[in-house]
Order: C-alpha cells, then structure tokens, then sequence
C-alpha cells in the first residue's frame, strides 16, 4: 500500500508548516530526515490523521489519511512519552488492540506476538510508570504493530533504545518491510536510519530538499565531518583507544566527555561497540551532534532556493 | 473486528481510568462538606416535639438550606465537572487521547465512549449521595428524594453533557469549567432579570419549587414552599425547566460531537 502526499500545504496560522509536498511512499522502509523544526512532526500527523491539509490531499492507498478507514491500514508510534502509566504494558497494548474490535482471545494472541516481537514478553507483566525509556519506546512501537499495518508511521522510534535493541528493531523492521509494508521512519539523527533504510527524504522549512536511496543522499555526506559526544567512566582512557582507530578524524577531550569527529560515521559506528567490548570501555552516555545533517543542509538549501 | 467491541473497550477503559483517577478523590471533598453541612442542620429538618413540628416547614427548610443551597448549586456541578471535564480532557491534557484517535474508531463514538463512562459514574455518585442525605433527615428526606429525584438526574446529565463541550473546546477545561461552576452558575443564577436563563441552576430550582410543592400537596401539608420574590426570581414552568435541561444536555453533546469531529489537536504530541 502507498503513502500519497498530493501537493500538500499545512499551515498553522501565518505559519506554514509544510509548503506543496508530493511524494510517494511505497514498500519497503523510508527515513524521513530533516532537522527539528523542518516539518517532519506536521508530514507525520498528515500521514497519521490527526491533522488534515490546508491544500492538497494525503492518502492511505484508496483512503484519506483523516478518515477512519485509513487507521485500520496504519501503524502509528508517535514521539511522545505517555501513556496509560497505572497499566502493565501488556495491558496497554492488549487495550490498544481491542480498539481495533479484536476479540478478547485474538487480542490477547495479538498483544503477546506484538510484544514479543519487541523483545518485551518478560517485561511486560511491569507497571508503565516503572518502565525505563527503552522499555517504554518498545511498548509505543508494539502498540503500533498490534493489526499487522501495511503502513507503519514511526517517530523518533530508536530514540533512548541501546545499541542491542536498535539492531532487533531494525530486523524487526527489515522483515516487516520485506512482507511488502510501507514504513517511514522519521528522525533528526541521519545514521539512525543509514541501516534501516533503504529511501530517504531529507526536509527543510516544510519542504522536501532531497529523496533517492541512501547511497545518493550520503554522497553528498561524505566530505562532511560527524560529529558525537561520548561520555565513559574513563575519558583519557577511552580518547587514548579512539585516536587509534583509523575512521577518527579527532578526539576533544574535555572534564566530562569527548567529542570525537569521523568523516565515516558507519563503520564508526560498529567499530566503537567492538572496542567497547574488547577494551572493556564502560560507555555512560552516547550523543551525536550530527554535523552531517547541518552539512547536508548546508549543501542542498541552495539548490533548493 | 467489531465496532461495537472496540466501542465497549474504550468505554470500559474510560469508565476504569476515571473511577481510579484523581477525579475520585476530588468528589470526596464536595460530599464531606455536604454531609458535615447537613449532621449540624439535621435537627431542624427532623419532625422532632418543640423544633419544626409541621411537616411542611421542615421539608420547606431542607429543600431551600440543603437541597437548593448545598447539593444542586455545589454538589451536583463540582461531581459532574471532576468527572466530565477528565474524562476526554485528562486525556487530552497528558496526550494519551493520541493513542484512541489513530484507532479506527469514530471520532464521535470516541466522544460518546467518554460520555457513556462519565454519566453512569457521575449519576451513580450524585443519586447515592443524595439518597444518603435525604436518608438521614428521615420523612422529610424521604419525600424530598423522591420529588427531586428527576431535577438531580435531569441537572446532572446537562452538567455532563456541558462538560464535555468544554473540555473538548479549551485545553484546559477544568480550571474554566471549575470557573463556570462556582462561580457564572452562581451569579448568573442569582441576577435578576432574564440574565439567569442561561444558568442550568436556574432551571434546576424552577422545577424544585414546583414538584417541591407538588410533593408538599400531595402529602396533604398545609405550608408551601417559600418562594423568592416573583419579581426577582421568576421561575419556568416544570414542562419549560425539564425541556430545556434536556435540551441543554442534548444541545451541548451535539455540539461538542461536531467541534470533536472535526477539531485538529495539535497539542497531543
């Protein structure tokens, strides 16, 4: 099933929030990147219904995306941290699945398929309010995938998830597109997405800068530096073994943290999990500051103007 | 998948969420002060030798310093606003409302969900509570809840009803629904002139004083009820005050079913 953005415009007031989009979103996975504030939150509420177009149309293959009979084809895990919070997980997500009509016993199979398919089964038994960040995101993406969608709308969703569950979610997500689904993936992080897939629309100030296979927008990223702030229990310790590995383009050491800058952030990225596990290197806290995005930004506004 | 199960689901979900909210122990304040209200005034309205031995005077003080004065101007309002303005406004405040609206339920049976789990708890709470005052001033309660009994029912579901108008108008409805209640509902229902005709209060009391006095005739007293000034207060017939409780009740639900229907909430992410 497609996602069909006809010539959208949303505007807030005097403010537009998206300015003439059209695209078409078909199988398989999209990341949908932009920097906050570039309009990717208001294409996501086009796509899942809570906001209706000023001018143009948004549709759910035959359906308006407003409609009712658009939600029976979407999956929704939005960007947002709350929940029923006095419920188990496994009691929100089997009450989320009873909203579709289920039957008790179908909904009760379909609660323990979604929630296993998070990784959650274990877990779910705990109290929402007692739920870490991680658990609390599976729990969001679960309640997304309780009807099996054949468009699946997620925000943000590897935000606060540890490396580990990132790589599930991903095959996850793989083999759900690979069934022939429709997934955007919106983030303001590019490498967040670089794994996961396999088109990307880059927005800016409501409109749509770029869109092709990640291979093309990348291009465009690589002369630019990646930027990540890194925090472990021994900074001086950790910079020492980072300045080793080829792909660091240089390491900052300051009181609290590092900042270390790649020119090739993906392999990057798997390098430093391997070194963290080899050199028992404890990392407290990972931020990128994706300079990469500023970068692409940088490149194409002027195309865009 | 049936419309009607995931229709049932979310009234249950709302009926569960509302009964262990908050909400819930907000009431308990109203009905204490109520009750303490009524333990100090109780001998006056009990058919007790030397105190209001006519039976007439008793029911007439427990209708103007009880019934009209504590429950229909402070209970019945502050029940139906604890709940009615929570049960879609809660949702919408802390942005789980999200989690329904990208269901494939309708956005007005979301709205008639809401509704159906408040009323039954609110009804339930302000039926029982006053049954439970009207019990302890023996006869004279007993005759009272049973000439009221209409009035508090009919009063209750246009606060309801109004409620969910304004929690699906204002984000943050309770405050201006708390604002409305204690305070426009008391002084528009006390201006003179045709001013107070917009206060559900007014029609509340409109239909007390004529099934109150109904109730006193058919009990064969001799003494009426005190009326207000005629100038002053001016009351509607009870055909005109029950018509239009319910046309309040059915005007604000239609109402806020078409602002629901259609309304984009952009706070809930």
């Amino acid at each position: 099933m497609f996602l069909t953005f006809d010539r959208v415009t949303k505007f807030y007031g005097p403010v537009i929030g998206v300015n003439n989009i059209s695209c078409r979103i078909g199988p398989g996975i999209t990341g949908l990147f932009g920097v906050n504030g570039a309009g990717k939150s208001t294409l996501m509420k086009l796509a899942s219904g809570q906001l209706r177009p000023s001018l143009g149309n948004v549709r759910l293959g035959p359906c308006q995306a407003w409609s009712t009979a658009a939600k029976r084809h979407l999956g929704y895990c939005p960007d947002i941290n709350s929940f029923y919070e006095e419920m188990t997980g496994r009691e929100f997500i089997f009450a989320m699945t009873r909203l579709y009509g289920y039957t008790r016993s179908e909904a009760r199979r379909r609660t323990e398929q979604a929630l296993a398919r998070v990784g959650m089964s274990d877990r779910a038994h705990r109290r929402i309010a007692g739920c870490s960040h991680g658990m609390r995101q599976r729990i969001k993406l679960a309640q997304a995938m309780v009807n099996d969608p054949e468009i699946l709308l997620l925000d943000e969703p590897l935000s606060g998830i540890d490396p580990g569950g990132r790589r599930e979610i991903g095959e996850l997500l793989g083999h759900l597109a690979a069934d022939g689904r429709t997934i955007l993936v919106s983030t303001h992080v590019l490498v967040e997405v670089e794994d996961l897939a396999d088109s990307i629309l880059v927005i800016s100030r409501g409109r749509i800068l770029a869109s092709g296979t990640l291979g093309e927008i990348r291009a465009l990223l690589a002369d630019q530096p990646f930027t990540v702030e890194i925090v472990t229990a021994d900074n001086r310790r950790a910079a020492a073994l980072l300045v080793e590995m080829h792909e660091v383009h240089s390491v900052e050491v300051h009181d609290d943290r590092l900042t270390v800058r790649t020119r090739n952030p993906t392999q990057f990225f798997s390098h430093l999990s391997d070194l963290a596990l080899e050199h028992d290197v404890e990392i407290q806290q990972f931020t990128t500051i994706d300079a990469g995005a500023d970068a692409v930004f940088s490149y194409l506004q002027p195309r865009a103007s | 998948m049936s419309l009607l199960r995931a229709w049932s689901t979310l009234v249950w979900i709302s009926f569960r969420r509302l009964l262990w909210s908050p909400s819930s122990l907000m009431v308990m304040f109203p009905l204490a002060m109520a009750a303490l209200a009524l333990a100090v005034m109780r001998h006056r309205y009990l058919r007790q030798p030397g105190a209001y031995e006519d039976f007439g005077l008793a029911f007439d003080r427990f209708t103007q310093e009880f019934v009209i004065l504590i429950f229909v101007l402070f209970v019945v309002p502050v029940c139906a606003l604890a709940y009615g303005t929570t049960s879609i406004g809660g949702d919408r405040e802390d942005r789980t409302l999200l989690f329904i609206l990208v269901r494939p339920v309708p956005r007005s049976l979301v709205l008639l969900a809401k509704v159906a789990a408040t009323l039954p708890l609110v009804l339930g709470l302000v039926v029982t509570s006053f049954f439970g005052y009207c019990s302890l001033v023996g006869e004279v309660g007993d005759a009272a809840f049973d000439a009221y009994l209409p009035t508090v029912f009919a009063m209750t579901v246009a606060y309801v009803s109004l409620f969910h108008l304004f929690a699906v108008s204002f984000r943050h409805s309770t405050i201006i629904a708390l604002v409305y209640a204690l305070f426009m509902e008391f002084f528009l229902s006390n201006m003179p002139g045709i001013v107070k005709r917009v206060a559900v209060n007014f029609y509340g009391r409109s239909l007390i004083y004529e099934y109150g006095n109904a109730a006193l005739r058919s009990l064969g007293a001799v003494h009426r009820l005190d009326m207000p000034d005629p100038q002053w207060f001016d009351p509607v017939t009870a055909a005109t005050g029950m018509t239009t409780l319910i046309g309040v009740s059915l005007g604000s639900l239609a109402l806020a079913l078409l602002i629901f229907q259609r309304r984009e909430y952009r706070d809930l992410t």
